[in-house]
């Protein structure tokens, strides 16, 4: 497809459910639709170089930083961001084990977090300590020193074995 | 019923785990947007503006340079003389650049436009011409005075002032043992996960001001000096804010700029900082002490004679003129040396300028007087723990005046040294390291301990509101971002109402909405907004027995208030707690609030903490563990308190080994998180954090110390040791870097 310069593009993109069509500038980044264009702030931009992890969200049910794609990319997929994890106002596991493990200081990082610890742990039930750390390495939290976090993926694991 | 000292769950995540949290980013307000035009010279005369291309984009409203935003911008952003004394300083003016660039970076022009990729291609759009002179970046070249950062001042000296106390050269000349050190910590970036952010509406009449901060209240004030607009008509709104460390205590001129174009359009204008703008609008640390120590054969330590030297950059921050005042003063740390003289220097250079960090002075000399107490043992090859036992003030001298004149209210630094080494199991872990370095292992034990001054007044406020239905909001002049101390103040304001938590709302960070304040920093926040939210609260509840004696015709002294119910004591009659509430508000009573301003004063926690540091072949160190003991006062939530030793453990994890804000004549290296190394999960240790259960109590209310900075005070020291035990080097400077572990592994 060819755009011109200044030309919008037609998307269709599922959003916790929720169809949306739009116009966006080709180079409009995933997590500027979603927080500007779709008001799901609930995903946070934190560095801009998919270093930090605050956009996380799930884009197919796989976990993907949204600041380092762009909004077409998500045309005719399906997205899930931390709005779309608790449903009827009811917490999910990973949400519960969060607020009981202290799991969370300034909550910022924490949307990114939480979804990251969901892939997770719809990947695989049972893991280390250590597999849980290698794997929330790419979500930086700078208030917690991540014992809490790495506790509360532990906590919510044994939640929905339960 | 009693919440206080148990781990009661924070009142307000559903909002962080579910996403509908505010930042100030996420704020629905139609605004223009901010982009910054920076110069890529550390030191220039700016030339021509070159706003043409820009102003023909589309969607771009205007662009302003220094020129036009001074115009409104009347005053400087100048030193925080709550706390500094500005009289010994050389200030310079700083408001937006106009005529000439101080450092790399530095904002030249503000380009408003209708959404943020205009704003942003606007200005790449800008070319500046600029004449380059000479730039002076590293303290030690401004130390020469050759190269001028700001001409009118004459030096690049900020400050000079000498700390003396008894006579150091003579102790010197009659110690037994004398040794040179030369200790540091290099800058570094605070980098909460949140960048900063504003959002300014001037409305003609008013000015409204969202804002990621620490000091609402104190921003207000600053905003009023500098727009020269009375603080009645200015409000400043705190929203949820991501972390802050010290740094969204300080005011920059891209903030200003916003402010200013909103006054100058008459438009709602917002600006948030990429990452790399919150990298450059903030950094911390970099100091260096040089001197010389004496010491006895028994390892005490009798003489402290050196200069500090704290880089201030291109700028004097509203907080960076704390550090070469609290420093020297802390230097004595917990120990009983008496003679000392530091002679302390604030230094400009063509440089970020420099801002607080989590510690804030106390991190830079308890890294100074820690590293001492080690190379008094080493020199005299005795263990971490003779040597302090043999310097610590002794029970019986307290409270203790040090030498500087700073008064160490509570504490028992032995006792709790000698718990410490049990309780973390120092001498069996240090056992251990040794056999598995036999085994070829590159691991280490190291300790350090510290004293902290925190609480820091000169006051609070707090109100505390019955409301009609019964229901309790306190507003406090603290503001709690990421902390939890909201939490704690409601179970201390529970306790002290005897009404569920489940009714207590605490409220904060919105200038209208709470008279006055001062903020979350220093560690103070349970201490001293929490004991003016328990004053304000006893006084409601001294309202409350006035109503109820009116309505049951009594005096005040004959009713009894317990477990929400008012009892006349002699007739046994009683009025349940919602009465009273609704009897206040029946046009006969003035309404069931009070409001205090606390005066509070410094307090001084302490401790010990331990680390185990493991080193691989190439230099890399990981710490595997953190432990703390410490004595931080009465414990109101254990688990608020326990955080903050692992988010404090882990900025240390990082201060020591990782974070390093590399500068050169082309500006700052390190401007995303590729290039600068916050701990990730993976770098991060596992901790064990014990508090003592015979605590030392302040003389606040609430019987607290504080505990927000301790294990950023105490853990670069620590982790420094063990990284020695681990390798055999002998390291003075944060961060250590792998470069330089692997030239001294053995």
């Amino acid at each position: 497809m060819k755009v011109e310069p200044d030309q919008k593009v037609r998307i269709n993109v599922k959003v916790n459910g929720v169809l949306h069509e739009a116009e966006v500038e080709p180079r409009k980044l995933l997590v500027d639709f979603l927080r500007d264009d779709l008001g799901l702030t609930g995903t946070k931009v934190g560095c801009d170089t998919t270093t930090c992890g605050a956009c996380t969200i799930l884009l197919d049910g796989r976990s993907v930083k949204s600041c380092t794609l762009l909004a077409v990319q998500a045309h005719g997929r399906e997205i899930t961001t931390i709005e779309g994890l608790s449903s009827d106002s009811k917490l999910s596991p990973v949400q519960e084990a969060f607020k009981d493990n202290f799991a969370l200081q300034c909550g910022f990082c924490t949307a990114g977090m939480i979804v990251q610890a969901t892939f997770l742990l719809s990947q695989k039930k049972d893991m280390t300590e250590e597999e849980i750390r290698d794997s929330i390495h790419g979500n930086i939290c700078r208030c917690t020193g991540y014992q809490n976090i790495v506790n509360a993926i532990m906590d919510a694991s044994r939640r929905m074995k339960a | 019923m009693s919440y206080s000292g148990k781990s009661v769950k924070r009142l307000y995540d559903d909002k962080f785990v579910t996403g509908r949290s505010t930042y100030v980013d996420d704020l629905k307000i139609n605004a223009l947007y901010a982009a910054f035009v920076r110069s890529n010279y550390a030191h220039a005369v700016i030339k021509r503006v070159h706003k043409e291309d820009a102003l023909k984009m589309s969607g771009v409203v205007t662009v302003y340079t220094g020129e036009e935003l001074n115009r409104v911008i009347k005053e400087g952003i100048g030193p925080w003389t709550t706390y500094i004394d500005p009289r010994p300083w050389k200030i310079p003016k700083w408001r937006f650049a106009q005529g000439e660039v101080k450092y790399a970076g530095e904002p030249v022009a503000v380009v408003l436009a209708t959404d943020k990729y205009r704003a942003r291609d606007a200005a790449e759009a800008i070319t500046v011409d600029y004449e380059p002179v000479d730039a002076v970046v590293s303290m030690e070249e401004a130390k020469k005075d050759k190269v001028l950062v700001h001409k009118e001042l004459g030096t690049n000296y900020g400050y000079k002032n000498d700390f003396v106390a008894g006579n150091p050269e003579k102790a010197l000349e009659s110690a037994d043992h004398r040794k040179k050190v030369e200790i540091g910590n290099r800058r570094l970036i605070p980098s909460p996960m949140e960048p900063r952010g504003i959002v300014a509406s001037y409305d003609g009449s008013n000015l409204s001001v969202w804002y990621s901060t620490q000091i609402p209240h104190f921003a207000r004030a600053e905003f009023s000096r500098i727009f020269g607009i009375p603080q009645s008509r200015i409000r400043v709104v705190m929203p949820d804010v991501g972390g802050g460390f010290g740094s969204k205590a300080h005011i920059i001129p891209e903030e200003l700029a916003v402010i200013a174009s909103s006054m100058m359009l008459g438009k709602p204008v917002r600006w948030t900082a990429t990452r790399t703008e919150e990298m450059m609008a903030t950094n911390s640390r970099h100091n260096v002490f040089r001197g010389e120590i004496g010491f006895n054969n028994d390892g005490t330590l009798v003489a402290i004679n050196g200069t500090l030297e704290v880089e201030l950059g291109a700028y004097l921050t509203y907080t960076e003129g704390i550090q070469p005042t609290i420093i020297p003063l802390m230097i004595p740390g917990p120990y009983r040396v008496r003679d000392l003289k530091i002679e302390s220097r604030a230094i400009y250079t063509n440089t970020i300028p420099i801002t607080m960090y989590r510690g804030a002075s106390r991190p830079e000399a308890t890294f100074i007087i820690e590293r001492l107490m080690s190379t008094v043992a080493d020199e005299l090859k005795l263990d971490d723990v003779t040597v302090r036992e043999r310097n610590l003030v002794r029970e019986d001298q307290m409270p203790y005046t040090n030498p500087f004149g700073l008064k160490y209210d509570t504490g028992d630094y032995l006792t709790l040294l000698r718990e410490g080494v049990k309780i973390l199991e120092y001498n069996s872990m240090k056992e251990w390291a040794r056999k598995e370095r036999e085994k070829g292992k590159r691991v280490g034990v190291g300790l350090a301990y510290y004293l902290e001054i925190c609480g820091f007044g000169p006051w609070e406020y707090a109100e505390t509101r019955v409301t009609e239905d019964g229901g309790v909001i306190v507003a406090i002049g603290g503001t709690p971002h990421g902390q939890g101390t909201e939490t704690a103040i409601a179970q201390l304001v529970a306790d002290e109402l005897q009404v569920p938590i489940e009714r207590v709302k605490v409220i904060w960070g919105d200038s209208d909405a709470i008279p006055a304040g001062t903020g979350t920093y220093g560690s103070r926040t349970v201490s001293i907004a929490g004991s003016a939210a328990v004053t304000a609260s006893r006084q409601v509840l001294e309202k409350m027995r006035r109503v109820a004696a009116r309505a049951m015709k009594a005096d005040v002294e004959e009713i009894e208030y317990k477990n929400g119910e008012f009892v006349h004591k002699r007739e046994g009659k009683k009025m349940r707690w919602e009465e009273v509430s609704r009897l206040g508000y029946s046009g006969k009573e003035p309404g069931l609030s009070a409001s205090v301003t606390l005066e509070g004063d410094v307090t001084f926690p302490y401790g010990i903490h331990m680390a185990i540091v493991e080193v691989d072949e190439y230099g890399m160190a990981r710490v595997k563990e953190y432990r703390a003991y410490d004595d931080i006062g009465r414990v109101i939530n254990p688990a608020l308190a326990e955080g903050q030793i692992h988010g404090g453990g882990t900025q240390a994890v990082g201060q020591a080994l990782y974070e390093l804000a590399v500068i050169n004549e082309n500006g700052q290296l390190a401007v995303t998180y590729a290039d600068y190394y916050v701990p990730t999960a993976v770098e991060s240790p596992k901790f064990k954090s014990y508090f003592a259960e015979k605590y030392h109590p302040s003389p606040y209310l609430t019987k607290t110390k504080g505990v927000g900075e301790a294990a950023l005070i105490v853990g670069p020291a620590v982790i420094v040791r063990a990284l020695e035990d681990a390798t055999g080097g002998k390291f003075d400077f944060t961060p250590v870097i792998p470069e330089e572990i692997l030239k001294k592994m053995k």
